[in-house]
């Protein structure tokens, strides 16, 4: 007993000492936590806001990578030669005053703005452009996007400070729409050649309304406002006491946290919240939530025509029959978003609405169709077969945009009518990519891109074209997608993506799900959020903070 | 720890492999079959616990989840008990060497955490059931090897076990007739600890999305699906996750009770 005496002790002192210990601690948490606020509130001072990204993509140097993520902060940072007026959808000048195509559509003349100042200082003008240009169709750059949206180009010639002209070897009527977005927006010179290609990413220099201030990869980019800005596009906001002053972006790459930041009030904006969260906020009178469309192609599944069984136009029209996308819409969407039933969405330019009437949903038509193309359940086990074959289909996809619930939705929808569906999902788009776009190991892939243009459709649709995961040929197709391509005419270019909108669905090469719609909530706080015409990118020039 | 408790704790986990087994009979609802037009029911007669955002019966889900969930744990405990087992007595009886070389590699890998090690070996061996039970279970077998050795330390020192090996016992015939009985009851307990550590490893990586099938049901999956939607319909989250920890419990709490069993003193 004596000499468990002392041992008993220890307890209590260490319990005194834990306690001190722990006021201690809360202490100085108490001091740092009140040390930051003030921090905060002398950034305050200025309207400043914190705007979440929804990924977190691989790179952000518009010339070379092709997230539309990136657009979000560099949209504001860049200032392109000419602008969509993002409610009309016309061409309204941006760094080009004017711009002219000869008669022949070969030769496309700009006149520059003049007075115009990159943020480092360096003057805007002809070598200005010359020198993205050149940037840009250097193969050494690797460039994802950019280079494409030139189309034809050629090579350019300087007439004097403020005029240049762009060279064609055939006419490109898409030329202006790819002018138009951020991939070609207008860098600084002197900061190109300051940094090598892949550094420039974190020192980008444009003209923008916004300018680079900090950037921590992987963690935030914090843009400030450039006080010299006068040179906007028409739909730039004059810049007023409310304007924001200060934009930090961070990243919320779980869907689940992004409401939860916007009513905790840790971001300001932040898009891309779940739907069913969306709807849960419309209650909220502190936020708003925002429903914007984005041109292009649809969230949509493109068929292996390549790999039995869905090489059989038969089959893909009776899967086509199959699919309830209003149910889907609706359950995984909250009827959120348009059901989409073409190549295209109907903002996109030259959309064709007959495509909406092609493939009602019929499960019954769909079971008729299988058996006219010669299926049948030989051996009774509630799946077609063929041959022996059961009919069985891959279908691959990657984590994003519900992806993974319209799959299981697919999945569960065709299973009803006898058709066996595996379910793969991938953790990233490389993985996408290598390992099944271009090994053609699937019957169905999800994939998509955004844009105003239809000429956004070469890519997936022509021979051999890079996107072309289908693996779809028609010479007749190629024909009307390449002439549309040289036609400046609206109204011929109507009619010949009509034609290639018909073809694609008379095929089935698609499996259309929903149309694209961005869900943003914004604190109500904030005023004059509208986005580009391309949809994704916020014109940051016109948020105003209400107090 | 009283009897009480272990009870409790054979009561849950009796019902939680019983329900999972019986989950074809018992099931109300095909568990894959999704009717949007039902998402997000809150629990009524005809969906006991709700439905999910596809639409699915949460309450047959949860049964058949527990086949998958469960199965998956007994299969990696499996993994990790045979070699965890042979090592640790090889090592433990082998002495010199052996026992340098094998606890040095298995210092090493318990360098990691259990966690972090099966990610790193899902990340190799790719996505799916088996996948998850193997990574899982590989990444269990230091602990295992390393407690099993202990005890086998331990064992070789009593005395009647110097004493076969004095009137010249083989060492094969020491190592089954007195070390493996004398090992048999910690090892049981830890076996439990094991069990457990399987079940919410497995299910952690099933929620990580590493389970392959995504719309099998699997508590973990479910858990993942649900935080789509839990803040509208909370009932998509409740059944899996308590399923999930009152078997968590139940285990360990049995495994405590194994190893305060007087066999074990």
């Amino acid at each position: 007993m004596l000499t468990r005496a002392p041992l008993r002790r220890v307890p209590v002192s260490a319990g005194v000492l834990g306690v001190l210990l722990l006021v201690l601690c809360l202490a100085v948490a108490g001091v740092v936590v009140i040390a930051l606020r003030g921090d905060q509130n002398e950034a305050d001072n200025g309207n400043r806001i914190v705007y979440g990204l929804t990924l977190n993509p691989s790179g952000f140097d518009p010339h070379i990578h092709i997230s539309n993520e990136l657009g979000i902060p560099f949209f504001s940072v860049y200032d392109t030669l000419v602008y969509r007026h993002p409610q009309t959808m016309d061409f309204v000048p941006g760094l080009a005053e004017r711009w002219e195509m000869s008669p022949d559509g070969l030769n496309w003349t700009f006149t520059l703005k003049r007075g115009v100042k990159f943020h480092d200082g360096t003057p805007f003008n002809a070598q200005a452009v010359a020198a993205n240009l050149d940037r840009i169709t250097n193969p050494e750059l690797g460039s994802g996007k950019a280079r494409a949206l030139l189309g034809p180009y050629t090579n350019y010639t300087i007439s004097d400070d403020y005029t240049i002209t762009l060279h064609f070897s055939e006419p490109y009527a898409p030329l202006l729409d790819g002018l138009s977005q951020v991939y070609l927006g207008m860098a600084s010179p002197k900061a190109l050649q300051e940094h090598s290609k892949n550094t420039y990413q974190w020192h980008q220099v444009g003209t923008g309304p916004y300018m680079l201030q900090e950037v921590v990869p992987g963690d935030h980019i914090i843009l400030r406002r450039n006080p010299d800005y006068a040179w906007g596009p028409v739909f730039y906001a004059e810049a007023t006491a409310q304007s924001v002053d200060t934009v930090e972006f961070r990243f919320y790459e779980d869907p689940a946290t992004r409401s939860l930041a916007l009513e905790s009030g840790e971001v300001q904006v932040i898009g891309e919240l779940l739907p069913t969260d969306a709807e849960l906020l419309l209650g909220n009178t502190q936020l708003r939530i925002l429903r914007v469309p984005i041109a292009g192609l649809p969230q949509q599944f493109f068929f292996n025509l390549k790999r039995a069984p869905t090489d059989d136009v038969a089959v893909r029209k009776a899967l086509l029959h199959a699919t309830n996308r209003t149910a889907i819409v609706d359950a995984v969407f909250q009827g959120q978003s348009p059901v989409a039933y073409g190549p295209l969405t109907s903002v996109t330019s030259y959309y064709d609405p007959a495509v909406e009437t092609l493939y009602p949903f019929d499960p019954a038509f769909a079971q008729s169709l299988l058996q006219g193309a010669g299926w049948s359940d030989a051996d009774e086990d509630g799946i077609w077969d063929k041959d022996g074959e059961p009919l069985r289909l891959t279908v691959v996809f990657a984590s994003w945009n519900q992806t993974p619930e319209v799959a299981q939705l697919i999945q569960s929808q065709w299973r009803d009518i006898g058709i066996e569906v595996e379910l793969v999902r991938v953790p990233d788009f490389p993985t996408l990519l290598r390992d099944y776009a271009q090994r053609g190991d699937f019957n169905l892939i999800a994939f998509y891109d955004f844009g105003v243009d239809a000429s956004l459709l070469n890519r997936f649709y022509m021979s051999g074209a890079s996107s072309n995961w289908s693996g779809f040929s028609d010479p007749e197709l190629d024909g009307w997608l390449q002439e549309a391509m040289r036609q400046v005419d609206a109204e011929t270019r109507a009619g010949l993506y009509m034609s290639v909108q018909q073809r694609i669905m008379e095929q089935a090469v698609v499996l259309p799900i929903r149309e694209y719609v961005n869900l943003v909530g914004s604190t109500a706080r904030l005023d004059g959020l509208i986005f580009s015409a391309q949809g994704w990118w916020p014109l940051l020039r016109n948020l105003q903070m209400v107090r | 720890m009283n009897a009480g408790h272990s009870r409790l704790a054979l009561v849950i986990l009796a019902g939680a492999v019983l329900l999972s087994a019986l989950a074809p009979w018992l099931a109300t609802h095909d568990p894959r079959h999704a009717v949007p037009a039902d998402q997000l029911a809150p629990p009524s007669r005809e969906y006991l616990f709700g439905t999910d955002l596809l639409g699915r019966d949460v309450f047959s889900r949860t049964l058949y989840g527990g086949r998958r969930t469960l199965g998956v744990a007994l299969l990696t405990v499996l993994i990790t008990l045979l070699p965890g087992l042979v090592i640790g007595l090889v090592a433990g009886y082998g002495g010199r060497w052996l026992d340098t070389t094998l606890m040095m590699v298995m210092d090493a890998l318990l360098a990691f955490p259990n966690l972090i090690l099966a990610l790193a070996l899902i990340a190799v061996l790719g996505n799916g059931v088996m996948q998850v039970a193997l990574a899982v279970g590989v990444a269990g077998i230091p602990a295992y090897a390393r407690v099993t050795r202990a005890a086998v330390l331990e064992a070789r020192a009593l005395p009647f076990v110097e004493a076969a090996r004095a009137l010249g016992a083989r060492p094969a015939a020491i190592l089954w007739r007195h070390i493996v009985p004398t090992v048999a009851p910690p090892l049981l307990a830890f076996a439990g600890v094991t069990l457990s550590w399987a079940v919410l490893n497995g299910a952690a990586l099933m929620f990580l999305g590493f389970g392959g099938d995504i719309s099998a049901p699997d508590w973990g999956i479910m858990l993942a699906d649900a935080r789509a939607s839990f803040r509208t319909a909370p009932w998509t989250a409740l059944a899996p996750g308590v399923a999930l920890s009152a078997t968590v419990f139940a285990i360990n709490l049995l495994a405590g009770a194994l190893a305060e069993h007087p066999a074990n003193r």
